[in-house]
């Protein structure tokens, strides 16, 4: 769906914030993206939005370069959601906020109120579609954004930092939604610095360093290998992957603390059925 | 510029906004631009400031054309653009090359004005690039959603809700933010001290001699 080839890009006066960086992002991907802060992580998701054009290089869309495009055209194909709602909401109810792209687009009013009552079904916003957005808890207002994203019916939706001001049961709600979204057939790229997120929820993992793609692939083995070190990369190996890699019986890697768990009781019900009585 | 003491750099742009009031001629005016401009680049400033130049001369130009239906002659109008411009540049120059919290203090125990309203003053300028990030991050965020700048001006003005709404609720929170930090933080106390250099030098005086010259053969030829 996206490809983006050899491409590089500079702030004015500053080193390369992205040095011939290439990926390819398929339908219903569900990608994270890491790497410590000025890696180029966001540089990276600008370009794919068309709010900064590449000094080098090609962001393809569906076999067709974007270079012309301007974030109105990208924005049919790719929904953004900024790390802070805030910045964008500005209306007196969730649904006249969550209108406000479809209106941008001029599309018609049955076309635009079925939009709408869409994208608040999906983010599980319909019960407060007349409240005043404002007035709405931080993790509420960052699914009004991801509604806002999803009333343009993207099929990609590029996230920065979404569950960043959230407890732990609104980060958990948060990525059910993306984990439903997903499945939707929306293919979902995941900027976070959260590796125990990054573990459990996403399958490919894309890590930026310096500017320079150094890993794209499944985020388990991402941590499973004892031998790459992904602190010098910025990132912390999750609890549950440092715990799995030190015991040599689990050959696979786990997504999260809840796999593991369950695959060590099985393990160790394994071991008592061989040996009975024998000390766990 | 940056070696002068804050309240030089303060009386500087002072005088050169009233050299501005008093002159008319466009050539004088552009003359005092090139100035302020050579400074800016002298403080190594100009690069950096290019495209907010730019914005100002568009916007300074504008001023001047839409006085020309109105009979207004043409070198007026272009004098008053220039004013403009001229204004603006030395209220840059002078926050390019001077330390807020110098000036602060300056303000305070030279000009002898309140700590709260000489701290409100340089408050209001330091938040001004944060302000520009901030309203170039919402528009951002709208542009993602379709945001287009409209060449009709009514639709335009409308459209204008969408970045400036969510720019004053968080001008609005953060000013309550930083009320609460500052308090917490003794905000207020009546023997506060300074430890900025801000004593005149003998470059100062020099440069307020040279200003008071100017200005009274400004407004001898006036």
């Amino acid at each position: 769906m996206l490809e983006i080839t050899e491409v590089s890009f500079s702030y004015p006066g500053q080193a390369p914030a992205l040095n011939k960086v290439s990926l390819t992002i398929a339908a219903g991907d569900f990608i994270g993206l890491a790497g410590r802060n000025g890696s180029g992580k966001t540089t990276l998701t600008r370009l794919m939005v068309g709010l900064a054009k590449p000094s080098a290089g090609q962001v393809i869309l569906d076999g067709k370069p974007t270079r012309e495009c301007g974030p109105k055209v990208m924005a049919r194909s790719i929904g953004y959601v900024f790390q802070n709602p805030d910045r964008q909401i500005f209306r007196d109810t969730v649904a006249t906020e969550v209108a406000y792209g479809p209106e941008q687009m001029e599309w018609g009013e049955a076309e635009r109120r079925q939009a709408v009552a869409e994208a608040l079904a999906m983010t599980g916003l319909t019960e407060v579609a007349e409240a005043y957005p404002r007035g709405l808890p931080r993790s509420v207002r960052q699914r009004i954004a991801i509604a806002s994203a999803l009333a343009l019916r993207p099929r990609l939706l590029i996230l920065d930092e979404p569950t960043s001001g959230q407890d732990a049961v609104e980060k958990n709600q948060l990525m059910q939604l993306l984990g439903t979204l997903n499945r939707q057939g929306i293919g979902v790229i995941l900027v976070t610095h959260d590796m125990e997120l990054l573990l459990e929820h996403t399958r490919r993992t894309v890590v930026l360093h310096r500017g320079q793609k150094v890993y794209d692939g499944p985020t388990g083995a991402l941590f499973a290998d004892p031998a790459r070190d992904v602190t010098v990369w910025g990132l912390r190996v999750p609890d549950a992957a440092a715990i799995a890699a030190k015991i040599t019986s689990l050959n696979e890697p786990v997504q999260s603390m809840a796999e593991l768990a369950d695959r060590l009781k099985e393990s160790l019900e394994e071991k008592t059925d061989e040996e009975p009585g024998a000390p766990l | 510029m940056k070696s002068l003491a804050p309240l030089c750099n303060l009386l500087l742009m002072i005088m050169v906004s009233i050299w501005t009031v008093l002159l008319w001629d466009p050539a004088l005016l552009a003359l005092l631009l090139a100035l302020e401009l050579g400074l800016l680049a002298v403080a190594g400033q100009l690069g950096k400031l290019a495209k907010a130049l730019f914005g100002l001369f568009m916007v300074a130009m504008f001023f001047a054309a839409i006085q020309l239906p109105f009979d207004v002659a043409v070198a007026t109008a272009v004098a008053s653009g220039l004013k403009m411009m001229v204004m603006t540049v030395a209220v840059l120059l002078m926050l390019a090359t001077t330390r807020l919290p110098s000036l602060t203090a300056a303000l305070v125990r030279q000009v002898r004005i309140p700590y709260e309203y000489a701290f409100m003053f340089t408050s209001a300028l330091r938040f001004m690039p944060d302000f520009i990030a901030e309203s170039h991050a919402v528009r951002e965020a709208q542009v993602c959603r379709g945001y287009v700048h409209s060449k009709n001006p009514l639709k335009r003005i409308v459209a204008y809700a969408a970045s400036v709404e969510p720019m004053v609720l968080r001008a609005i929170t953060r000013s309550d933010t930083m009320a609460m930090s500052l308090e917490l933080r003794g905000f207020g106390s009546v023997n506060r001290t300074f430890s900025q250099q801000i004593a005149f030098q003998t470059r100062d005086y020099l440069m307020v001699g040279f200003l008071a010259l100017v200005t009274a053969a400004v407004i001898v030829c006036r």
